[in-house]
């Protein structure tokens, strides 16, 4: 071939490369470049919503939102920064040094712009604002945060928010998700986070290559998260938790036709704003605290129920006829259970069911757990919602447990004796409640024969769950069983010796069971566990304390909540 | 004859057009003087104008005998800038005139041209045959090496490696076109490339840099890669269609530097897309090809070499420049030529656009 002829074919292949390139970048790679020339000169600004709010069953607020704003700055050339922040500082008061090391901290990558100072008032805001027209790259948010208005009343209920960790953070990725976002921890705030969570609006803004502002793109209004009702009642939920003030247990109040809880108080308990205003030592605190305040007492710890669980063992004897309205047995402040001795919290001489339950006689109960027989004991306690979780809406509840002696064989390889029966018959042993199981079960009676499911969000949104949550099953016990035990709870108040006397003349006709739990270290758990009025129950209450002695000291606590509500026309 | 003309001239005066409007598009948002240099690139054009008809009136014989006075001119220049020379960019380039900077390396290149071109068509006075057959190695190779190596040096030494490269380039394809045997030319760009690794060392740091980053733009991103990094960016992010004119942001938000000198093409690929940039090539293609053309049909060995010349000269600074500007080529100053900012490769090319067309003008008449 000539000399020419190559050096053509040569330019001809030149071209032919340089048209391969254009096709390599403007048709193959097309997708990514524009990618990366947007990301070079587009920065989102984003912009957050206001989380939901949390209301009582009347629409109050429990838990709301307040203002405060951040001052954001767009990453670019370092001197022009500094100019900035100095300008931010003079109108903040605070050292440049500070705005610097907060700049250099949050710097995450020069697309997104970081935070400098944050929950600043708004006299400050708006003088920012008019510096903001000589530095177009300051952003001043507005960033709604977390707002208690009665400190750490229903702490438990609502829970608390935070940044989110990383194990939720890979559970709940593919759900919108990110880095730092805020979420609930605990209570209705974890539970409904994805209904309460706002959604995140924002700029898109164009920069140049200093990562000046140049003019606004686009503008997403960001959403607030849909307000969640809740089933309690402010004034109640008050009541409960002044009552119970500084002792530690749980106070629950309940409606027995539906099941709507009312009041859920806990102690110790802990102010939810303390992870908003990030006070590192109090949060710390909480979580080294050996009383736990975190846990939610009424669900997710569970006590053995000691003489409250004699209403369950007065239902199977009474359902299975072992015993009726006129077995009496004799008590004699002890009896023998095969070579062992049962003793009874004091003599009672002979006792009839009715006046069994009244004064809490341990040896009727004794002899009654004996003639049912231990798994019909665990039967009636499951017909009565014990020993499985009930459904609650907040997470981290526990089921509880009651032992049974076929549970015994296949997982301790264990006999089953009379005397475990015994214990059983009083609530002791393995035997483990919650106290809303507890108060669960006083519904049956007080309602007369429906197990409600306890539930405690009203609505969502504008979406009422009510009638959706009203699920009340059928126990199907004799009429007589539950006239008889009610006669009984009644008696426990109104019996000049009854364990609950001291419940008696509040011009309330209370019926309920104290219940006093040995445990093996400290102080007994105090139970009590009732409805009223008795005639026509409005409400369940659940007291208990945890080493807080007999249950005597949980009816005078019922008392005081008794008292409080009737003097607030509540009942 | 006629069509050679007018077909060179339309052809040069759209990339012209494209290239002010793609400057315009570049500076039009910068403040102050930067928002008029697309006037002073139009003025350029009508100054390249005027030569391009000029040269294209004059006989390009002419240039035969004023060979050696353009060559020491070029010369000479070089060394002004050697010693006079203002410094911009780091690099020593321009000579300062009135109102307008010269970079006399452009010139250099046309220069040398012209003189390889009557170099190698020298005829014997015997038989009229052309005395290049009949070269040995020093007069093949190593004489008309020193007279391109002298002006080599000095445009390198700048520093101003592309457009020093280019005249070695271009005199290794005008070699080849000549008859010197194709065992010298093997033999010198052995030698060439033989000390390549030792010339390494010679290199400035930022010359070093740019080969490297060429490997691998990824090393730095932020410092000697960004520039290729941001070029492919605005050249991929166009597109089929592109962004459209003055829509383009790598080049307007100025993530693009050097967006209306070297890297115009990016500039322009942004905003006009695969579409466009592929048109912009063919126009190019056929200004190079017209050039081919012309230098075939040319009985005048100096013409004919004169033609391959230039036309060898326009394709290779329009190759390197784009494949620089999509990261082929390692990153070095060349302009690509009519559409860069810049006086001097606009009026050098038009001059030897001008040579060209007169070159087919004057064929019939030998």
């Amino acid at each position: 071939m000539e000399r020419k002829s190559i050096l053509r074919f040569l330019i001809i292949l030149m071209f032919g490369i340089l048209l391969a390139g254009l096709l390599n970048l403007d048709l193959l790679q097309w997708a990514k470049f524009r990618r990366l020339s947007d990301s070079n000169c587009i920065r989102l600004i984003a912009q957050s919503g206001a989380r939901g709010n949390i209301l009582d069953r009347n629409g109050e607020i429990i838990v709301d939102n307040r203002i405060s704003y951040d001052v954001l700055i767009l990453p670019q050339e370092l001197s022009q920064i500094d100019r900035i922040l100095s300008g931010v500082s003079r109108i903040l008061g605070t050292g440049v040094k500070e705005l610097k090391a907060a700049f250099k901290s949050n710097y995450f990558s020069s697309s997104i712009p970081v935070t400098v100072a944050s929950n600043i008032d708004l006299n400050k805001a708006i003088l920012l604002g008019e510096y903001k027209l000589e530095e177009p790259s300051i952003i001043i948010q507005p960033m709604p945060l977390r707002h208690y208005p009665y400190g750490p009343l229903a702490a438990h209920v609502i829970g608390y928010v935070n940044e989110i960790d990383r194990w939720r953070l890979t559970k709940l990725e593919d759900y919108g998700y990110k880095t730092k976002d805020i979420v609930g921890f605990g209570g209705v705030e974890e539970k409904y986070d994805y209904y309460l969570r706002q959604e995140e609006g924002g700029l898109s803004v164009e920069v140049n290559h200093r990562g000046k502002f140049m003019r606004v793109l686009g503008f997403e209004p960001p959403r607030n998260g849909k307000d969640v009702q809740l089933t309690l009642d402010l004034k109640m939920q008050k009541i409960a938790e002044e009552s119970l003030s500084g002792r530690k247990g749980s106070v629950i109040l309940m409606d027995p036709q539906s099941g709507q809880v009312l009041a859920l108080a806990n102690y110790p308990n802990f102010n939810p704003a303390v992870f908003v205003n990030k006070r590192t030592r109090l949060i710390a605190g909480l979580f080294n605290n050996p009383d736990s305040p975190l846990i939610n007492r009424a669900i997710s710890s569970s006590y053995p129920p000691a003489s409250v669980f004699k209403v369950v063992l007065a239902s199977a004897g009474l359902e299975l006829k072992k015993i009726n309205l006129y077995t009496s047995f004799l008590c004699r402040g002890s009896t023998m259970i095969g070579a062992r001795k049962f003793s009874c919290w004091d003599v009672h001489g002979v006792q009839d069911i009715v006046s069994a339950i009244a004064h809490s006689c341990d040896v009727f109960f004794y002899k009654t757990g004996l003639l049912v027989g231990a798994q019909n004991i665990h039967d009636y306690a499951l017909k009565l919602g014990l020993g499985k979780a009930l459904g609650f809406e907040l997470p981290y509840e526990t089921g509880g447990f009651i032992p049974s002696p076929l549970w015994r064989k296949i997982n301790k390889f264990q006999k089953w004796f009379d005397g475990d029966t015994a214990n059983l018959s009083i609530g002791q042993g393995d035997c483990l409640v919650t106290p809303l199981q507890a108060a669960n079960m006083m519904a049956v009676f007080a309602n007369g024969g429906y197990l409600p499911s306890p539930y405690i969000i009203k609505a969502v949104g504008n979406l009422d769950l009510s009638a959706k949550k009203r699920k009340l099953s059928r126990v199907a016990f004799k009429k007589s069983t539950f006239e008889i035990i009610r006669r009984g709870l009644r008696a426990v108040v109104s019996d000049a010796r009854g364990t609950g006397n001291v419940l008696s003349g509040l011009g309330v006709s209370v019926a309920g069971k104290t219940g006093t739990a040995q445990v093996s270290r400290g102080a007994t758990h105090a139970w009590f566990i009732g409805f009223f009025p008795y005639e026509n129950p409005k409400y369940v209450i659940c007291v208990f304390l945890e080493n807080g002695g007999p249950g005597h000291a949980a009816s005078v606590i019922a008392r005081q909540i008794i008292e409080a509500m009737n003097k607030q026309g509540l009942i | 004859m006629r069509n050679s003309f007018l077909r060179i001239l339309i052809l040069a005066l759209v990339i012209t057009s494209l290239g002010v409007l793609s400057i315009y598009s570049s500076t039009y948002q910068k403040e102050g003087a930067w928002q008029d240099i697309y006037k002073r690139q139009m003025l350029w054009a009508v100054i390249g104008l005027a030569c391009f008809f000029v040269m294209s009136q004059l006989n390009y014989r002419k240039l035969w005998d004023a060979n050696y006075f353009i060559y020491g001119v070029a010369l000479f220049s070089l060394f002004l800038v050697f010693t006079l020379g203002i410094i911009r960019l780091g690099a020593q380039r321009w000579l300062k005139f009135a109102w307008f900077n010269f970079q006399p390396s452009e010139f250099a290149k046309l220069a040398v041209i012209i003189f390889l071109a009557r170099y190698f068509s020298r005829k014997s006075a015997d038989d009229i045959s052309l005395l290049s057959g009949k070269f040995g190695i020093f007069r093949g190779i190593i004489l008309p090496f020193i007279f391109v190596a002298v002006p080599m040096f000095l445009i390198i030494e700048q520093p101003d490696l592309g457009s020093g490269l280019m005249l070695l380039l271009v005199f290794v394809s005008l070699l080849y076109l000549t008859n010197v045997r194709l065992k010298y030319i093997f033999t010198l760009l052995f030698i060439l490339i033989l000390p390549l690794p030792f010339f390494w060392h010679f290199l400035h740091d930022y010359q070093k840099q740019r080969l490297l980053v060429f490997l691998n733009p990824n090393i730095d991103p932020l410092g000697a890669g960004y520039t290729v990094i941001q070029s492919r960016i605005a050249i991929g992010s166009g597109g089929l269609f592109g962004r459209g004119w003055l829509s383009g942001t790598q080049s307007q938000l100025y993530f693009l530097p050097e967006s209306h000198t070297d890297f115009i093409f990016a500039t322009f690929s942004e905003q006009w897309g695969f579409l466009g940039s592929s048109l912009l090539l063919l126009m190019y293609y056929f200004i190079i090809r017209q050039g081919f053309i012309i230098a075939q049909r040319t009985q005048d060995s100096f013409g004919r070499l004169l033609a391959y010349g230039i036309s060898l000269l326009l394709a290779l600074q329009v190759f390197i420049n784009i494949a620089m500007n999509m990261g082929l080529a390692p990153v070095v100053g060349l302009p690509l030529p009519l559409m860069s900012y810049g006086g001097s490769s606009m009026l050098v090319t038009f001059i030897a656009l001008g040579i060209l067309v007169n070159i087919d003008r004057t064929r019939s008449v030998f």
